[in-house]
C-alpha cells in the first residue's frame, strides 16, 4: 500500500512546517500531493449575545490560515509536489471525513487531541472518534521534545507492536509500503502477566520462546521485503511496555493497529492503541481495523 | 458576440469579485470552484479565457495549467493566473515537473499575484480579448 496523498489537519499551534517537513520522507515511498485542513471552531466565531456573529473574526482567522498555507504550499510546489487547502469554520471530525471523502487521502495527519479529560469520557478524544469513523490510517503526530523539536526523521526507528490481530496482519502489509522510507523497524509483542501465571520456569520460557519465534518469522517477512527489522518480547502491561521499549530503543514513531473494540467499551475501558495515541509522547502511526461498532 | 470567460478559484469572495468585474467589462462569466470542476467546465464550455488561482482543493491550478498546455485541443485558451502564490514559485514547480515529468510547458500569458485592483484585472482581460 503506497502513500500518495496525504492530508494534513492543522491547527497550527500544534503542527507546523517543521512537521510537515519531516514527513516529506514520503516521497520516497510515494507521496506526490499533501492537502492542508485548517478547521475553525465555529464556537470561535459563533454568535454571541450583543456582537453577533464574528464575521470579523471570521476573516480575520481564514485569512491568517491562507497566508500560512500559500508559504508552505510555495516550498512544496517548488519540490514539484501537488497541494490543496480547505480552510473551514465547521467541527473538526465531521470536516476532516468530509475532506476525506473529496480527496480520498491514504493518510490522515493530526496533531495531539486538545479535549478535556471530561469531554473525552464522554464523546472520546479526537483520535479515537476519527479512527472510529474512517478507514484511512492517522498518523497522531507528537513533539517528543519538551522544546518541541521535531525529530527530522520521522520513519528512522519506528517501533511496531503486534498483537497478532487481524489488523496488525494488515498493518504489516502497510509497513511493507514504507520500505524506501523505513531505516530499521523493531517489532515488539508484549505478554500479559497473565499468560505467565505458571510456577513452572520452563512453561513460562515456553512463552517467551514461541512469541519470539513469530517475531522473528515476521523480520524475516520484513527483511524480504527490504525493510531491516528487530525483534523484540516484554512481558506486563501493554501500554507502558510498548512506551518502554520504545524509549530503550529510541524509536522516532509507535505504530499500531488501532482497537477493533466496539465504541462504547472503547470510551469506558480504553484500549492500548487508544492510551498510546492520546498519551505517548511519541507520533503515532495507528492503522484502523474493521469497523465493529 | 460577448466572450466567455472561466473563473477557476476556490474563494467565494475571490469568485464573486472577478465575475463582477467581467460582467462590468460585458463579458459573460463562468464559474468553477476547484481543479477537476475546472478542467469539467473548460471541456464542457469551451472558454474564450480562463482565470486560474493555484491553491485550490481537489486538483491545484499547477496541475489543470499543465493538463491544458499539454492538451492539443485545449493549448490554445488563453491563462491568465490569479493567485497568492509567488511567480517565481510557479515557474520553480514548472522547471521541477519539466524535469520530473518530461516535456515542456510554456510559461502563462499573464501572471497577477492576488491582490490586485479592478482595474487592472479588467486590463489584463481585456489585453487576451479586447
Amino acid at each position: 500500500m503506497k502513500i500518495r496523498k496525504l492530508l494534513f489537519v492543522t491547527k497550527f499551534e500544534d503542527l507546523c512546517y517543521d512537521a510537515l517537513n519531516s514527513l516529506l520522507e514520503l516521497r520516497k515511498a510515494s507521496l506526490e500531493h499533501v492537502v492542508f485542513l485548517n478547521v475553525i471552531e465555529r464556537d470561535k466565531v459563533a454568535m454571541q449575545r450583543g456582537t453577533g456573529y464574528l464575521k470579523e473574526e471570521e476573516v480575520k482567522l481564514k485569512e491568517t490560515a491562507n497566508i500560512r498555507f500559500i508559504d508552505w504550499a510555495e516550498n512544496l510546489f517548488e519540490m514539484g509536489m501537488e497541494v490543496g487547502a480547505y480552510i473551514e469554520v465547521s467541527t473538526l471530525i465531521p470536516e476532516i471525513l468530509k475532506v476525506v471523502e473529496k480527496e480520498s487521502p491514504d493518510l490522515i495527519v493530526i496533531g495531539r487531541s486538545h479535549k478535556g479529560t471530561l469531554e473525552q469520557l464522554y464523546s472520546g478524544s479526537d483520535v479515537t472518534e476519527l479512527t472510529r469513523r474512517t478507514q484511512v490510517p492517522v498518523l497522531v503526530f507528537k513533539h517528543m521534545m519538551e522544546d518541541n523539536i521535531v525529530p527530522e526523521k520521522l520513519f528512522a526507528r519506528p517501533l511496531f507492536a503486534t498483537n497478532w490481530s487481524e489488523t496488525s496482519i494488515k498493518t504489516i502489509e502497510y509497513i511493507k509500503g514504507l520500505k524506501n522510507v523505513v531505516g530499521e523497524i523493531h517489532i515488539i509483542h508484549v505478554v500479559k502477566d497473565s499468560a505467565l501465571k505458571s510456577t513452572d520456569t520452563h512453561e513460562v520460557q515456553k512463552v517467551r520462546k514461541v512469541e519470539r519465534k513469530r517475531l522473528d518469522d515476521l523480520c524475516d517477512e520484513l527483511e524480504e521485503a527490504g525493510i531491516k527489522a528487530r525483534s523484540h518480547v516484554y512481558v506486563g502491561d501493554p501500554q507502558k511496555e510498548i512506551e518502554k521499549a520504545a524509549k530503550e530503543y529510541q524509536a522516532t514513531m509507535v505504530i499500531l493497529g488501532s482497537s477493533e473494540k466496539a465504541a462504547i467499551l472503547e470510551r469506558w475501558m480504553g484500549s492500548v492503541s487508544k492510551n498510546i495515541a492520546d498519551n505517548s509522547i511519541f507520533p503515532c502511526f495507528l492503522i484502523p481495523g474493521k469497523k465493529n461498532t | 458576440m460577448s466572450k466567455k470567460v472561466l473563473v477557476v478559484d476556490d474563494d467565494p469572495d475571490v469568485r464573486s469579485f472577478v465575475v463582477t468585474v467581467l460582467e462590468e467589462n460585458q463579458y459573460i462569466p463562468l464559474v468553477a470552484q476547484d481543479g477537476v470542476e475546472g478542467l469539467e467546465m473548460i471541456q464542457k464550455e469551451q472558454p474564450d479565457l480562463v482565470i486560474l488561482d493555484v491553491l485550490m482543493p481537489r486538483g491545484s491550478g499547477i496541475r489543470l495549467y499543465r493538463t491544458l498546455k499539454t492538451d492539443e485541443k485545449l493549448n490554445q485558451i488563453p491563462i491568465i493566473m490569479f493567485t497568492g502564490i509567488t511567480l517565481r514559485s510557479f515557474l520553480k514547480s514548472q522547471k521541477v515537473l519539466n524535469e520530473f515529468k518530461g516535456g515542456e510547458v510554456p510559461e502563462p500569458d499573464i501572471y497577477l499575484e492576488k491582490p490586485v485592483e479592478p482595474e487592472e484585472l479588467a486590463a489584463a482581460v481585456n489585453k487576451k480579448l479586447g
